[in-house]
This record gives structure tokens, C-alpha cells and sequence, in this order.
């Protein structure tokens, strides 16, 4: 009933493990909000912390919090123990610390990282996240006042987990739907500049469907990539378009493609529309190549691991974010093959019930 | 027959739009709840009316073809 | 009759009939002049933002090649078309046509650069840089034009489609060499200038290379 159907079978089995996995695997804990957030030192000090998918009451007695200056030479640890910590809920909580007089700093303000630890969520840190101010500078007594306290033991979280980010949040899912758009449309358009090249090669109307479904089937997946990514964009970059150089890359790849559907158009005669369209397809996929592959990498982007090198940054794509994201891709890629494969059938229907 | 169903996949994607919209207004900003999710969803929703889109494009060539087989015969 | 024996002599046909038809180059020259003209008009003030003058240099250009290299395959009519086919190696056709564009392309920037310095002000302070970024800027523009020019030639309504079919093609080569020419007017320090030259050498590069493979196909009719 449904032809050679293996691959369709992997491609909706790697869809329904990416949705499953994808969407039901929590998010590492972390720390989405501390109020207020710039101190003054020589005074005693309590900050509310609100959790993000946190589990305080879990681990009342056994959470610990220190706050943490990087120095310049950070050998030694500068951190201070928090003195008292108050669950208030799974989600909120109430740290105190007895801030001693002088800072381990050449300036009058530093910034400081917190550390919290539970053996229930693990060692979350807030890097750089609390502002301190002091008087008077004195190094070296700063450095004995932070010197006291150490970390001796961090949890670690063993659990299932994708990475917090606190801009991100739950939307660090849309790498499994968004993501793998754009690598399918790429693998759809360089199958169809192979059959470009096998129909200039053998002149075999088959080629020429092939090229022409493969292109609709990326198209639409381009037109797709694009719009989630402008929802995407607009919740963690603030706007719908940013100018950012891998949107406008991809708008300008979807003007190509929408210019290869014109040209179409505009013969008549079969064999010249195959011919010439073929011609301008591979032109366009090489034209394109500098636009997907060396421009990005020159440019400063919002996209993530940019100027240099466009893959993913290491702390954007954890372990356990490969195990869904690169079978995501797959099977995207393979649904993507798929439609194409049904626009292609329909197509040598046509052009057979055309030659009859 | 098509048209109908052009109709009913437009109606419907008004719909989800309404609805949509009707919670944001009644909760401030419903997309930014709840970590994002759905910003997410949102995403999901998108490819997958795409999907039917390109569903529905390929159902309009087949009922042509068909037609055309039928006239043929 | 050899491969470059055949690019001579139709290079000289190329620019014996742009002489006999005088209207076509004195076309786009007086195209050039009235658009610096209506730019001077709009600013009237003087332009001074050099990123400014630099988008409105490659904007006119970008016009003006398109316009200069629609006309290199509408003036040939079907019947010379046939006779080269007998008579020609079409590599050679596809390489004279590209380098009388050159040609054509750089003179025509110099002309441009030339009416907007004495309308609007120059901008450039690296004349040899800005010279380089002119003729990368030519040769990107008239091979990605010919070839493009060759394919909507076969089309009916070939002008506009050219438009279509170039222009987000030129994308990556304008933007390129915007970059470069930023750094050609001694405002901003740029490093990568270098790097922008070896981009656009090798967009170049590509870009002829598939052009001479594929035009053969275009050829037949």
C-alpha cells in the first residue's frame, strides 16, 4: 500500500521518539530570578531566590549557597558561606549572608557569582548575576575575610535533563522542530541539484519531476524554517526579524528558489523548461553555497556559536540534547524525502497522462 | 470539493488564532508562561499547518489528474 | 579556426556592432549620469555618511550592469544565434561575451565613481582598493549578469526575469563588496579586507567555472 516503505517507517518512528523525548524530558534546574541584586558590603544581607523547575523542600537541610568573586588570579577561592537558608517553597527561598567589610578587590564595586547547591537539583550556578559595592578598598583584608569558607563537595545532577538557559527556557525544545527544517531543506535542495545534473547528463524527463518535487518539498520546509524561527526570535531576541544574517541568508535562498518556480513558468515547451531550469538550479545551489557556508561564519549572528564557526556552541547542544537532536534531524530530513516522493508521483502522473 | 476543504482548514486555522489571542488577552502574555512552552507549541502548530498546506496542494493536483483520467475515459 | 582566434573576432564583433548601434552605450552612460544626477538632487546637502555613498554607488551600479548586460543577448535575433551555432565553439561565445562585459562593467564604474565624486562628493580615500573592489565588482557582476542574461534570453519576457533570476543571486557579491569598499574609504579599520578579496576571487572563480560547464546546455535550441 505504501511504497517502499522502510525509510517512511524510520522517518515516523525518529518523529514520534523526537515529540516524545523532546517535549517530556525537563529542563535542568536553575535559578530564574534573585531580588534584590546589587549589595553593599560590612552589612548582613538577605536575597529571595526564585527557582525554575527546583525542588527546595525536597532537600530542606541539606542545601548550601555560597557566593563566589573571580579574581584575576582566581587560585584561591574567594567565596563566602550563606548563613542562613529559609525554604519558603519548592520554588522560592530565603538566603542570608553576613557580608564582611572589605571585598577581595582592587575596585569599590566587583560582581559575584551565586552557587547553590542541593542534592536533589545539583550545583546550580548564577554567573555573575550579584552586584557588590564596598567604602573603601583594602585587598588584603578582603582576602582573608573571603578566605574562610570553602566549597568542599558540589552535587551533580544525574537525572535526564536539557540544559536551563535563562533566556532560552522551555523554547531550548525548539532546536528538535526548528533546526531540523533548515537541515532537511538543505539535503532536499542538493538531491535536486544532483538530478539537475543527471538530467543534463541523460535529458530523462524523470530527472527533471525529481529536481521539481525535491525543490517544492525544501521550499516549503524553508518557508517553515523561516516562520518558526521569527516566533522563536521574537520570544528570546525580542523581535519577529532581527537582521540577523542567517534570517536574511535564508530569505534570500527562499527568493532564489521562488525565481527557479518563475522561470519555470515562463516556457511553454517541456523539454526547454527542464533544460533551462536545470541550468539555473545548479548556478543557484552554487551561488548559494557562500551564502550558507562562508558568509554566516564571517559575520556577528544571534544564531548560536557565530564569527568563526556556525555549528553549535557546546554549551548550547549538551549529551543528552544530541540523543534527540540529531534523530530529529533525520527524521525531519527523511518526512521531508517523503513529501517530496508523493509531489514527485503526482508529477510523473501528469506528465504520462499529458504524453497520452 | 476542494474549495470546501480549503474553506474548513482556513476556518479552523482562524480558530486556533482566536483562541489563541483570546488567552493572551485574558492572562497578559500567554506565550511567556510557564518557561515559554508555548513558544514551543506555537512552533509545532506552525510546521504542522504547513504540513497540512502542502497536504491539501497535493490533494488539489491529485482530484485534477483524476478528473482528467475520468474525461480521458 | 582556434579557441581564442574565435574569443578575438568575436570580441571585435561585439564591439563593432555596440559601436554601430551607438544608441545602446550611450543608453546606459546617460542612464548613470541622469541617476548620479537624481541622487545629487536628493541630496542635496551633500552626501557625507560614507556607508551611505558607498550603498548608493553599488545600488546604482547594480542598475546599470543589469541594464548594460540585458542588451548583450536581446541584440543577437535567433538567426545569428543559428549561424554561431554552425560556426563556433560555444565556450568561446559565453568567454567573449563575459569579457567584453568586464570591459564594459569596469569603465562603466569608473564613470560612475567618477560622476559621483564630482556631483556628491568622493568618499574614497584607498584609491587602489576601492579599484580592486571595482573590479572584482565587475568581473562578479558580468559573469553572474551574461550567464543569467543567457538563460531569460530564452524566455519571452527577459528583462524582468533577469531582474528575478539575478538579483538575489548577486546577493552574497554585493554585500562583499559593500564590506570591502567600507574599508577603501579609510573611515573604519578593517582587518579582513584581505579576506573579503579572497571570498570574492573565489565566488568569481566558481561562478565562471559552472558558467563556461553549463552554458553549452543553454546553447542548443
Amino acid at each position: 500500500m505504501i511504497r517502499q516503505s522502510w525509510w517512511k517507517i524510520l522517518a515516523v518512528l525518529l518523529l514520534v521518539y523526537t515529540f516524545v523525548a523532546g517535549l517530556l524530558v525537563p529542563l535542568k534546574p536553575g535559578i530564574a530570578e534573585v531580588s534584590p541584586r546589587a549589595f553593599k558590603a560590612g552589612s548582613e544581607v538577605e536575597m529571595t531566590v526564585t527557582g525554575y523547575n527546583s525542588m527546595y523542600s525536597k532537600a530542606k537541610n541539606d542545601l548550601n549557597a555560597w557566593l563566589k568573586l573571580s579574581g584575576e588570579n582566581a587560585k584561591d577561592e574567594r567565596v563566602l558561606k550563606a548563613s542562613s537558608i529559609q525554604v519558603i517553597n519548592d520554588r522560592t527561598l530565603k538566603l542570608a549572608f553576613k557580608l564582611p567589610e572589605y571585598l577581595p578587590s582592587e575596585s569599590k564595586d566587583d560582581v559575584c557569582s551565586l552557587i547553590l547547591d542541593s542534592p536533589v537539583d545539583g550545583a546550580i550556578v548564577l554567573p555573575e548575576g550579584i552586584a557588590l559595592t564596598q567604602d573603601s578598598v583594602n585587598f588584603q583584608e578582603g582576602l582573608d575575610l573571603w578566605s574562610v569558607d570553602k566549597i568542599i563537595h558540589l552535587n551533580v545532577n544525574s537525572g535526564l535533563t536539557f540544559p536551563y538557559r535563562s533566556v532560552l527556557y522551555e523554547t531550548i525544545r525548539n532546536q528538535y522542530y526548528h533546526v531540523p527544517l533548515w537541515f532537511a531543506m538543505l539535503f532536499l535542495f542538493l538531491f535536486s541539484v544532483g538530478f539537475s545534473v543527471r538530467y543534463l547528463r541523460t535529458f530523462d524527463a524523470d530527472a527533471d519531476h525529481r529536481t521539481l518535487a525535491l525543490n517544492r518539498a525544501g521550499f516549503a520546509f524553508g518557508i517553515l524554517g523561516l516562520i518558526t524561527g521569527a516566533i522563536w526570535a521574537k520570544y528570546t531576541w525580542g523581535a519577529y526579524w532581527s537582521w540577523d544574517v542567517k534570517q536574511n541568508m535564508t530569505a534570500v535562498a527562499l527568493l532564489i528558489y521562488a525565481a527557479y518556480f518563475i522561470l519555470r513558468g515562463a516556457f511553454q515547451d517541456e523539454e526547454k523548461k527542464a533544460r533551462l531550469s536545470a541550468v539555473y538550479n545548479i548556478f543557484a545551489f552554487a551561488a548559494l553555497i557562500p551564502l550558507i557556508f562562508v558568509i554566516p561564519r564571517l559575520t556577528d549572528s544571534l544564531h548560536p556559536g557565530n564569527g568563526g564557526n556556525p555549528a553549535f556552541g557546546k554549551d548550547d547542544l549538551d549529551n543528552t540534547m544530541r540523543m534527540v537532536f540529531y534523530p530529529a534531524g533525520i527524521g525531519w530530513t527523511l518526512l521531508g524525502f517523503w513529501i517530496a516522493a508523493i509531489a514527485y508521483r503526482i508529477e510523473k502522473l501528469q506528465s504520462k497522462l499529458l504524453d497520452a | 470539493m476542494t474549495w470546501n476543504r480549503l474553506l474548513l482548514v482556513g476556518l479552523l486555522t482562524l480558530l486556533i488564532q482566536q483562541m489563541a489571542f483570546a488567552q493572551q488577552a485574558a492572562s497578559g502574555d500567554f506565550l511567556r508562561s510557564i518557561g515559554h512552552i508555548y513558544v514551543v507549541v506555537a512552533v509545532i502548530l506552525i510546521i504542522f499547518i504547513g504540513i497540512v498546506l502542502f497536504l491539501i496542494y497535493l490533494d488539489r493536483k491529485l482530484t485534477k489528474l483524476e478528473n482528467q483520467i475520468k474525461q480521458n475515459e | 579556426m582556434n579557441f581564442f582566434s574565435q574569443i578575438g573576432i568575436l570580441l571585435r564583433k561585439e564591439l563593432v556592432l555596440e559601436l554601430r548601434m551607438g544608441y545602446a552605450i550611450s543608453g546606459i552612460l546617460l542612464y548613470v549620469l541622469s541617476t548620479v544626477f537624481i541622487v545629487y538632487s536628493a541630496f542635496f546637502q551633500g552626501v557625507t555618511n560614507p556607508m551611505l555613498w558607498i550603498t548608493l554607488f553599488w545600488i546604482i551600479l547594480l542598475f546599470a550592469s543589469v541594464n548594460a548586460i540585458v542588451k548583450s543577448f536581446v541584440q543577437e535575433n535567433g538567426n545569428r544565434q543559428l549561424y554561431y551555432y554552425t560556426l563556433l565553439n560555444p565556450t568561446a561565445v559565453i568567454v567573449s561575451k563575459m569579457v567584453y562585459n568586464i570591459t564594459l562593467l569596469f569603465l562603466l564604474s569608473l564613470l560612475t565613481w567618477g560622476a559621483l565624486a564630482f556631483m556628491v562628493g568622493n568618499q574614497i580615500n584607498e584609491f587602489s582598493g576601492f579599484l580592486l573592489a571595482l573590479f572584482l565588482g565587475s568581473v562578479g557582476f558580468s559573469i553572474l549578469f551574461t550567464f543569467v542574461a543567457a538563460i531569460s534570453s530564452k524566455a519571452d519576457n527577459n528583462s524582468t526575469l533577469l531582474a528575478i533570476l539575478s538579483f538575489p543571486l548577486v546577493i552574497p557579491i554585493l554585500m562583499t563588496l559593500i564590506k570591502l569598499s567600507v574599508s577603501a574609504t579609510g573611515v573604519l579599520e578593517d582587518t579582513s579586507a584581505i579576506q573579503d578579496i579572497g571570498i570574492l576571487i573565489a565566488i568569481d572563480l566558481m561562478l565562471a567555472g559552472l558558467a563556461l560547464v553549463l552554458y553549452p546546455f543553454l546553447w542548443k535550441d
